[in-house]
């Protein structure tokens, strides 16, 4: 059973977060004998804590830190932000692994890289994650079910033209599979799944790891500084706990998985007379190169009720749209998504008031709508940085998010936009609003993976070029955004990453 | 209900004659709004009203969502004035008394600050509060919480029967 382990104890793989990175890599070294523990900033909720009540679960497990800039709607809670994602799990496609070779340089803002991965390479790592997680479509598991929401997505995008539309591809038991049930359409995804039918490391990677022996979750624990010796090699992560107090774990090595902003933050906090500018950064790209995809949203009334609200929040993929085409006037491609979405997240999105709003909100059982995401061209000049003087209530300098949409980006959107509206169109919509999604989901780069040491901060493996005994495990090693969301990559890599630290170990590199 | 002596205070209707308009303090605003008791103020349920207009809402509904507002904003020290600075903000865009004022005259003062920070955080309040309120659920055919209905597995999650078969 669950394990404890000392704090001198320098044996083990300290592993910074629990969400789908750090969950991931934490249980996958756990079953191979490896000891870890997992810091994770956030409590440990069970499944009788997630109420069908959007403010109140924001409450128990959302971040609130002080951050300047722009938002993120992340969790700090065991599991992370797989407590409150949507599960769908596509995977990237070829082009998207070499966008400096398909797209070329876009203009001197942006910084393109092609992956120092394939997907050749990743797919039999696409291939595990997809089991573990139970993407529907996948493996022998069943498409999801089709809720209304997606019927009118399909119907609307087949009349439009669009050929590749499913409802596969979601990381939520269709059925009832490894030990949780099948999807009771229950509709609250975003604020944790009562019944665990949505895959959350909380009740899959976290126990099972549990059960191995070999792992510890410490929760209420803030990792705020990564310490070294004098050779630069990494000894132990200072952690808060609970009641303030400071805590060093010593470890062989260390994972940071801590979902971009924190990933940069912990290893730009841990700077030191050997590594001025903060940890594993020789290259100045940690926090450089902050991608979170082409978003907006689709919101339509059609002439007859659909009732969004009921079914998984989003069930269904269009990939007609992801190739690169230059022609229509962007790099990279985008996806679209059926969402469903609740009367407050409808209003948000539309974000105006007045007659026009409310006549979409009056109409609240006809609404249809879709989610919008695409490929964000990676800028050196988005990026997260420290505060030089604001600190935070864990003392730790409060992160500065620099963030900007590329012009790429709203010629993409716009094209998108356009697209949804002749799907819903089609179907006789009476109403139409397309536009943004400011809300930061999907967050990548600032460690990105890259052949040159001076283009990133990681190698193939997620492994700091600078420091061989530090890991990135979560999107901040991503050399470029792809157009679909991040997770399944996420894990793929993860999975991939404790094969080769279990090799290195093994070959006592490490 | 939650007695709030300081906010009332500071909320007092004050007949002060200021030098500009824009600074004067809103001749609107409430002592007391939408009590128990039912004492409504008929001009915080009008904006409301006016940024989320749903036709046969009642006014009481609209009432009891700046109700809420006002408490929330009233516990926190950074959005306490907002309301205030909303009220003088209308009232110089009208160069007068703002809830006197016509509707169309009325909505282009709001046009016209809804860029301003502080009318944003009120927005984005009242948004939170009213698309969140049990009475305007109910007028728009929402209703909240499902698991302990079982979800929607067994409850019309595929029911649409209004779309092109098989084309
Ligand atoms: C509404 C919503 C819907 C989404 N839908 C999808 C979807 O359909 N498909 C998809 O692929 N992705 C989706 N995502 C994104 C998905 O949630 C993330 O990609 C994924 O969770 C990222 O994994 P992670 O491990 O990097 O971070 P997280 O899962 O956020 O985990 C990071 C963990 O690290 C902890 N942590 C941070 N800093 C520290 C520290 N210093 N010390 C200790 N612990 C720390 C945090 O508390 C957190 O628990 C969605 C996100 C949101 C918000
Ligand atoms: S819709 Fe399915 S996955 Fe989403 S919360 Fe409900 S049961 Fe869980």
């Amino acid at each position: 059973m669950a394990k404890q382990y000392a704090l001198d104890d320098a044996s083990v793989v300290v592993v910074i977060g629990s969400g789908a990175g750090g969950g991931t890599v934490a249980n996958e070294l756990a079953q191979k004998g490896i000891d870890v523990v997992c810091l994770e900033a956030g409590s440990r909720l069970t499944l009788a804590d997630v109420e069908n009540n959007p403010p109140a679960m924001d409450a128990k497990m959302g971040w609130y830190d002080k951050r300047i800039g722009a938002f993120l709607w992340v969790c700090k809670t065991v599991g992370g932000t797989t407590m409150r994602w949507s599960g769908i799990s596509p995977r990237l496609q070829e082009h998207e692994f070499r966008v400096l070779t398909s797209y070329g340089q876009i203009d001197a803002g942006t910084s393109l890289i092609d992956w120092p991965v394939t997907l050749e390479e990743l797919a039999p790592y696409y291939d595990r994650a997809e089991s573990k997680m139970g993407v529907s479509g996948t493996h022998g598991i069943p498409p999801s079910e089709e809720s209304n929401n997606y019927k009118v997505f399909k119907a609307g995008a087949l009349r439009a033209g669009y050929k590749q539309v499913t409802s596969e591809r979601l990381a939520i038991n269709p059925v009832a599979r490894d030990g949780r049930p099948g999807c009771q359409q229950i509709s609250f995804c975003h604020s944790g799944c009562a019944i665990g039918a949505k895959w959350s490391t909380l009740y899959t990677e976290i126990p099972k790891a549990e059960r191995t022996g070999h792992f510890e979750l410490r929760a209420n624990s803030m990792a705020v500084r990564i310490e070294h010796d004098k050779t630069g090699k990494v000894t132990g992560v200072i952690y808060r706990d609970q009641g303030g107090e400071l805590h060093e774990q010593k470890a062989r090595a260390v994972c940071i998985a801590g979902n971009v902003v924190e990933t940069a933050r912990i290893l730009l906090n841990s700077e030191s007379a050997l590594f001025p500018q903060g940890l594993a950064n020789s290259s100045g790209q940690v926090g450089r190169n902050y991608m979170r995809h082409t978003f907006g949203s689709a919101i339509a009334v059609m002439p007859k009720p659909v009732n969004l609200h009921r079914g998984a929040r989003q069930t269904g993929v269009l990939f007609d749209e992801q190739h690169h085409d230059p022609s229509r006037g962007f790099a990279g491609g985008y996806q679209l998504q059926a969402i469903g979405l609740n009367p407050h997240s409808i209003s948000n999105s539309i974000g105006d008031w007045g007659t026009g709003h409310t006549e979409f909100m009056q109409n609240y059982t006809k609404l249809a709508a879709l989610f919008i995401t695409g490929e964000d061209p990676p800028e050196a000049d988005n990026r997260i940085s420290l505060h030089p003087t604001e600190k935070d209530a864990n003392d730790l300098p409060v992160p500065v998010i620099e963030y900007r949409n590329h012009a790429n980006t709203d010629a993409m959107r716009d094209h998108a936009i356009a697209a949804s509206r002749r799907i819903y169109e089609s179907l006789g919509a009476t109403h139409f609003w397309g536009g943004d999604a400011p809300v930061g989901c999907h967050n990548m780069g600032v460690a990105r993976m890259s052949a040159d040491p001076k283009d990133g901060v990681t190698n193939r493996w997620g492994q700091a070029h600078d420091v061989p005994n530090v890991f990135v495990s979560d999107g901040s090693v991503f050399s470029s955004s792809g157009a679909g969301n991040p997770t399944l990559t996420i894990v793929a890599l993860a999975i991939r990453q404790a094969d080769h630290i279990a090799e290195r170990m093994k070959r006592k590199m490490l | 209900m939650h007695d709030s002596q300081i906010t009332r205070r500071r909320f007092v209707l004050t007949a002060v004659a200021a030098s500009t308009v824009a600074v004067a303090p809103a001749s609107w605003l409430p002592e007391n709004i939408a009590r128990a008791d039912g004492t409504d103020d008929a001009a915080l349920t009008r904006l409301a009203r006016l940024l989320f207009p749903h036709a046969g809402l009642a006014d009481t509904v609209y009432a009891d969502v700046m109700e809420i507002l006002f408490t929330t904003f009233e516990s926190d020290p950074a959005k306490a004035q907002l309301l205030d600075t909303a009220a003088s903000a209308l009232d110089a865009q009208v160069n007068g008394n703002w809830f006197d004022a016509d509707e169309d005259s009325q909505i282009s003062a709001i046009r016209n600050i809804e860029g301003e920070v502080f009318f944003a955080a009120i927005l984005a309040g009242v948004r939170g509060i009213f698309y969140y309120h049990p009475g305007v659920w109910a007028h728009i055919d929402y209703p909240g919480s499902s698991k302990e209905h079982g979800g929607y597995k067994h409850r019309g999650f595929n029911d649409i029967g209004w779309l092109p078969e098989g084309e």
